[in-house]
């Protein structure tokens, strides 16, 4: 395991809680990327040019990597090219801030080929304003070219940006690939539910006692790497659900094309599951959601949102009810499950099938012949046949959405 | 269901000589995610020499409200306020005020923010103002 020193600039208007669980974060990502901390720095202070946190600071960091031997001092603040550069002369270890850090999980972690690509074009996309700095810092002892008057800064820049637009067109192909799938789902009638959330919220532990799956959980930041889908079936009506990745507070959710496609599904969703641990402390998961609805936002339109309290096994009755009265404001349509114990997940499929799109529901007859079969066969794939009941005719009762009643209504016999 | 007020100022730059703001409040009952019902809109215009401060921006925000017919929380942008602590700006209002947090707060948000924002331009275009 690598040893790293976690460190911290807080602005000096900031309050000390958020400090606090600012600093948690950093050090459960720091967990994630399987880092032992050996030590914690913070100061208060406005940011400085050159180091970000002040010199003096710098320089009891340089001590301390000595003394405790750490091999990475990671940095919750964002820091600039010459910060990185300055910090690594002073303190001779690599210098990385939390950006890289979620880069490096990433990268760790990624597995399918489409991962690998994301990971990659994110990381490049972080180089690339920093590229020409980073060369002309490395290379300033050199100058090539006639008289020193060449430059090794544009062709560098070059070279990024042109890997950058080629990963970008393979990802745009999976991507596409993808787009379709979705639309084409959506246009087969196929409700599509999402399961979102601050990372490490149980979604995927949730996810795997919907549909009955074993994806890996992990009491980790960041398992779940890419969204997955299966199908799920509620009080009778069949549903898409997706797992997605999990959103985190300061990260250019931009940046990352894994978050991408979390906000893409988040787009095309029905429903929302926005998942919640409720056994955090309040003004815990009170942010959480915060940075949840900041990041949904700008996706969601006309969505249903459910809020799942989960982990709700970890706490007494008054304490999730308590929990769920004080957040209600930010969490619509609140139900408490435990994903472990199985708690609360009948409830979770009713207010699931409550915010359903509409389907309509009727009666009618087909006639007892082999096409009307055929038919009935079709309406039980399509949609939900409340009875069937065979005499001189087929008749039934059916719940469906609009297109399929109307094909329906053709067959059917004229009364 | 929860009575908000999102209040949005526009017009924080100097145009021929002064400072011609239009801050706009939306009074509304919401729930977490949606928008409910719109009750008023109350639309007031200022004219400052100086830039806005803090203590400025308050007091055009508590003189727009305060021609509202319905109570509510005072909701705004954190960039609004120079993004200082809740609990700063919170101790200068006279009525209860917090930052946007719910999506129904930020959709309300942006609807206060097209209102001050199309009421300035017409304000502008009236007075012959480039």
């Amino acid at each position: 395991m690598k040893r790293a020193i976690l460190v911290k600039r807080n602005d000096p208007r900031s309050e000390d809680y958020e400090n606090e669980l600012q600093m948690t974060e950093l050090e459960e990502l720091a967990g994630s990327a399987a880092y032992t901390i050996v030590a914690e720095l913070t100061q208060t202070r406005h940011p400085d040019r050159k180091y970000q946190v002040g010199r003096g600071k710098v320089e009891e960091l340089a001590q301390l990597v000595q003394d405790v031997h750490a091999d990475k001092v990671i940095f919750h603040n964002p820091l600039s090219t010459m910060q990185v550069y300055n910090i690594s002369e002073i303190c001779r270890c690599e210098v990385i801030d939390k950006f890289q850090l979620i880069l490096e999980i990433f990268a760790t972690r990624a597995t399918t080929h489409r991962s690998k690509l994301q990971v990659e074009l994110a990381r490049l996309e972080y180089e690339l304003p920093k590229a020409r700095a980073i060369i002309s810092i490395l290379k300033k002892e050199e100058r090539p070219g006639f008289m020193g008057l060449g430059g090794y800064e544009d062709s560098y820049a070059q070279d990024v940006k042109n890997r950058i637009s080629r990963i970008k067109d393979e990802l745009k192909d999976v991507e596409r690939d993808r787009d379709s799938l979705r639309s084409f789902r959506h246009s087969k009638g196929f409700s599509l539910v999402v399961l979102a959330g601050y990372t490490n919220a149980g979604k995927s532990t949730l996810f795997n006692l919907l549909v009955d799956e074993s994806r890996t959980v992990r009491n980790m930041l960041f398992t779940t790497l890419v969204p997955t889908t299966r199908s799920l079936d509620v009080e009778g009506r069949e549903v898409l659900l997706t797992d997605t990745v999990g959103f985190i507070e300061d990260l250019p959710h931009w940046m990352v094309d894994a978050f991408r496609s979390t906000l893409n599904e988040i787009f095309f969703a029905d429903i929302v599951l926005l998942v919640v641990d409720s056994s955090e402390p309040l003004e815990k998961i009170r942010r959480k959601l915060l940075v949840s609805h900041e990041t949904m936002w700008e996706q969601l339109q006309e969505v249903e949102i459910v809020t799942v309290f989960n982990k709700s096994d970890l706490l007494t009755e008054e304490e999730l009810d308590e929990r769920m009265l004080s957040l209600g404001y930010l969490a619509p349509n609140p139900v408490a499950v435990s994903s472990r114990t199985g708690f609360g997940i009948k409830s979770l499929k009713q207010e699931i099938r409550k915010h359903l799109p509409r389907w309509d529901r009727i009666q009618l007859s087909l006639p007892l012949s082999e096409e009307g079969m055929s038919m009935l066969s079709w309406l039980f794939d399509e949609g939900v046949i409340h009875g069937v009941d065979y005499s001189d005719s087929i008749d039934i009762d059916l719940e469906a959405r609009e297109n399929i009643l109307n094909k329906a209504r053709s067959f059917a016999l004229k009364k | 269901m929860f009575n908000i007020i999102a209040v949005d100022i526009s017009g924080r730059h100097k145009a021929n000589g002064y400072y011609l703001m239009v801050c706009a409040a939306v009074a509304a009952s919401v729930t977490a995610d949606h928008v409910e019902k719109v009750k008023q809109i109350n639309i007031r215009y200022f004219r400052k020499n100086s830039a806005p401060d803090v203590q400025m921006v308050v007091s055009m925000m508590e003189d727009t409200v305060s021609e509202m017919n319905f109570d509510g929380t005072v909701i705004t942008e954190p960039g609004d306020m120079y993004n200082r602590p809740q609990w700063l700006i919170d101790s200068m209002f006279t009525m209860d005020f917090k930052y946007e947090e719910s999506l129904s707060e930020r959709r309300c948000m942006e609807i206060a923010h097209h209102v001050s924002l199309s009421a300035r331009k017409l304000l502008l275009k009236e007075l012959d103002i480039q």
